[in-house]
């Protein structure tokens, strides 16, 4: 076939085959957990960040551990405690009194992927000094604004059930994350080959890098120019909107939602070998790219509806665009 | 090589009915406007010859701007030669009396139309027409388009003669040879799509049964002409007018019942009429009046939009008749009818989609710098394509949910129909490429999509463990 708009004719086997390594380099430690690991790689792909949610044991950190292992990049973490303050993320200027000078000491931050495991645990002033990395790619500290290193990507972990000593993440921080990705427990056979993998040794330690900064920095570039058909923007939009006025929902999604879900569902589309968007892609990514956005009302949490059967209720009534 | 063959006549079919068409308008024109000083044929020659140059010149890969602005050039010098030729054969080439006549007229035009403007009208038209042809893609439902846009002028036109009162020579030789390049026209085309006799263990022997078909076409032409006589004619027109009066004469009488039921103005003893002082002119004011141009101008608007809202209504009242007629030959049991996507409603919503299309093209040839005219008439018909299968299947009685992608309704199709699953992959593989990837699909593919789509046709439904043939099995034809 022949293409007719620009975007169409890209070559997209150079992001396939990223994908591919990657993918194939989490599942030595990650067990047959394709579609989080995919999802993952959405985010990195579009510079976005994510949150891991799940209940303890599931392999939340390992994903990210293993994430950041397979990209060549340098990795930080930060366990979130609820005596962890802003500077110990950021950074502090502190007094050198060999040189009687303040000088900078740059904290974890100043990496490209920095894993912040149990988001919740911090303090909402602890989560808050991210916002500004997450969005704007810089830290501000001491009235100095330093640009962070690219790429920059957030893995943060979450456990959603254990609540006491914790502090949910407000609003806006979430709205920064790009997805939410949950794991789920493995099947039976799949926690066999947990066990027989782990026996030995943890296979975390002879994980090595696959793809490196550079390259990923390419990636993105490219994914960015996937094709997305017009009625297909369309759809993103109507989706999002539609979450506005969803009766169960107090708050819907942002316009920084809808511009999420387009660019993943590019990095989607790229990574499964398309170079144009499909509303399949708008579809799969709705659940993890809205739902963490959103607020239910009370009625809607007492019915024991979840946010993401809400978000999967809200596609059910918005028209994909095909012929008629 | 004989696929270009085929192509080839079927361009020369389609230009043979336009001209069939054009040839009796122009004629009429001629009569009523150049008291018959015009050559017909030597205008008609502008068709053929707009149809090759514009084939030539879309060879070129150059911007649509520059191709656009040559062909109406081209039109042009060829307008002012047939302008010369034939209304001005006597004078020089350097006398310019012959230039000036045409701006002449134009302003003119309100009051009278010149046979200058006949001209001017008449090959703008047909050199429209010719580019049109010379971008199209020829296919079945093209020519059935165009034959059935052909009958319809040439009803109108025949109409027309018979209430003025005209004496047009030649019009059962035009109606036969319509009747014979439209004939042989969609009988190629429809084995183009592999779907006729023309197609299939045939197929190598193509060249002879076209001569064949030729042959009985002419034959059945001449049988033809001994039956239909001009009285024969006359009866036709004569019955055509007979219900246009009734239906007239309905219409006035509904009209003239709804008049009666507004209460008349009671008459009331006027005042004596007092003579009104002339009034003294103040230097300086001057009565506003409307230009006459702009009075005209707003007479042709008033007229247009009149003339619309009556076409709109009787094209409502006659698509009603035809889904009328439509459902009750569907109730009839055993009866299997085609419904050829042509008419007046498609003819219309093909109007609006070129119209869209065209805006689309602009927009993207303003994205892009880049010419995708002809990229876009194969997208659409593989969108066609999924259209018809999904009206196919939904009439069928399993429609697509609003919310459902195509990859989705292919699970549901898959189970509807288990035997044609890698038609339907292969379909719906197409149409999700071309759709949402603007990828152009060869002209392999395009043949394959049709050859899957026919054999579609073909399938039954399953239902719950038993299967049942669709009522209307390859009722909407592709």
């Amino acid at each position: 076939m022949d293409k007719v708009v620009k975007g169409v004719d890209l070559e997209i086997s150079p992001v396939m085959e990223a994908a591919d390594r990657f993918i194939t380099n989490v599942g030595k430690v990650i067990v047959g957990k394709k579609d989080p690991i995919e999802l993952v790689l959405v985010a990195l792909l579009c510079e976005g960040h994510v949150l891991i949610e799940d209940v303890p044991g599931i392999g939340k950190t390992m994903l990210a551990k293993a994430t950041a292992e397979s990209l060549g990049c340098t990795f930080k973490r930060i366990q979130s405690t609820p005596d962890l303050l802003p500077s110990d993320i950021t950074g502090i200027h502190y007094f050198n009194q060999k040189t009687a000078e303040f000088e900078f000491r740059p904290g974890p931050v100043m990496t490209n992927i920095l894993l912040v495991d149990e988001i919740n645990r911090a303090t909402p002033r602890t989560q808050s000094c991210l916002l500004e990395c997450m969005q704007e790619q810089q830290v501000t500290v001491d009235l100095e604004t330093l640009p962070l290193p690219r790429p920059f990507l957030v893995i943060a972990t979450q456990n959603p059930v254990e609540l006491e000593g914790t502090f949910p993440l407000p609003e806006a921080q979430l709205d920064r994350f790009l997805l939410r990705v949950k794991l789920g427990y493995p099947t039976e056979d799949e926690e066999r080959t947990i066990l027989s993998r782990f026996r030995q040794e943890n296979p975390l330690d002879n994980l090595t890098s696959v793809v490196e900064a550079k390259e990923l920095l390419e990636l993105q570039k490219l994914c960015r120019q996937v094709y997305i058909e017009d009625s297909v923007c369309q759809y993103v939009v109507a989706i999002t909107r539609a979450t506005r006025t969803y009766q169960g929902i107090e708050l819907g999604a942002s316009p920084r939602a809808s511009l999420g879900l387009h660019l993943a569902s590019q990095a989607l589309a790229a990574i499964r070998g398309r170079n144009y968007v499909l509303p399949d892609d708008v579809k799969y990514l709705a659940v993890p790219a809205l739902a963490h956005r959103l607020i239910a009302k009370t009625e809607t949490r007492l019915r024991g509806h979840s946010l993401e059967d809400i978000v999967n209720e809200v596609v059910s009534t918005v028209p994909v665009p095909v012929e008629e | 090589m004989k696929l270009d063959w085929r192509r080839s006549i079927l361009y020369v079919t389609t230009i043979g009915m336009g001209g069939c068409w054009l040839y009796t308008i122009i004629t009429l024109l001629n009569k009523q406007v150049a008291d018959e000083h015009l050559s017909t044929i030597g205008l008609l020659l502008l068709y053929p010859l707009a149809f090759g140059i514009n084939k030539l010149l879309r060879q070129l890969q150059w911007h649509e701007i520059y191709l656009r602005a040559i062909s109406w050039l081209v039109w042009v010098i060829g307008m002012l030669l047939v302008l010369k030729i034939q209304l001005f054969g006597g004078l020089g080439w350097s006398d310019s009396t012959w230039l000036l006549a045409l701006p002449q007229a134009m302003g003119q035009i309100f009051y009278t139309f010149r046979p200058e403007l006949l001209i001017l009208v008449s090959t703008a038209v047909m050199w429209w027409l010719g580019r049109r042809l010379a971008y199209q893609r020829m296919n079945f439902v093209t020519s059935v388009s165009e034959f059935q846009f052909g009958l319809v002028i040439l009803l109108i036109t025949f109409v027309t003669i018979s209430l003025l009162r005209i004496d047009l020579a030649n019009s059962v030789p035009v109606i036969l040879t319509f009747f014979l390049f439209a004939l042989l026209g969609i009988s190629i085309a429809h084995a183009q799509e592999g779907t006729s006799w023309l197609s299939g263990i045939n197929q190598g022997h193509w060249a002879g049964l076209l001569l064949v078909s030729i042959s009985l076409i002419l034959i059945l032409g001449l049988l033809i002409s001994s039956l239909v006589t001009p009285d024969l004619l006359q009866l036709v027109v004569a019955a055509l007018k007979w219900v246009w009066g009734m239906i007239l004469g309905f219409i006035m009488k509904v009209m003239a019942f709804i008049a009666s039921l507004f209460p008349a103005p009671e008459s009331a003893e006027l005042p004596p009429v007092v003579p009104m002082p002339e009034p003294e002119p103040s230097p300086g004011y001057h009565a506003f009046t409307i230009p006459e141009a702009v009075q005209n101008g707003l007479r042709i608007g008033w007229t247009t939009l009149m003339a619309g809202f009556l076409i709109f209504a009787l094209w409502r009242i006659s698509s009603q008749v035809f889904s009328w007629l439509r459902r009750k030959l569907a109730g009839m049991a055993g009866a299997e009818y085609e419904s050829l996507p042509g008419a007046f409603r498609a003819d219309f919503l093909g109007l609006l989609k070129r119209i869209l299309t065209r805006l689309l093209r602009l927009r993207l040839s303003l994205r892009l710098g880049r010419h995708p005219s002809s990229l876009l008439s194969e997208i659409a018909s593989v969108r066609q394509i999924y259209r018809q299968l999904l009206h196919w299947v939904a009439a069928g009685g399993y429609p697509r949910q609003t919310s459902q992608t195509p990859h989705e309704y292919l699970y549901t199709l898959v189970d509807l129909l288990p035997e044609a699953h890698v038609d339907l992959d292969f379909i719906t593989r197409q149409y999700v490429s071309a759709r949402y990837g603007a990828s152009l699909p060869t002209e392999d593919e395009l043949h394959n999509l049709r050859q899957s789509w026919h054999r579609i046709k073909r399938t039954r439904f399953k239902k719950r463990g038993s299967e049942h043939t669709q009522e209307q099995e390859g009722g909407l034809n592709g």
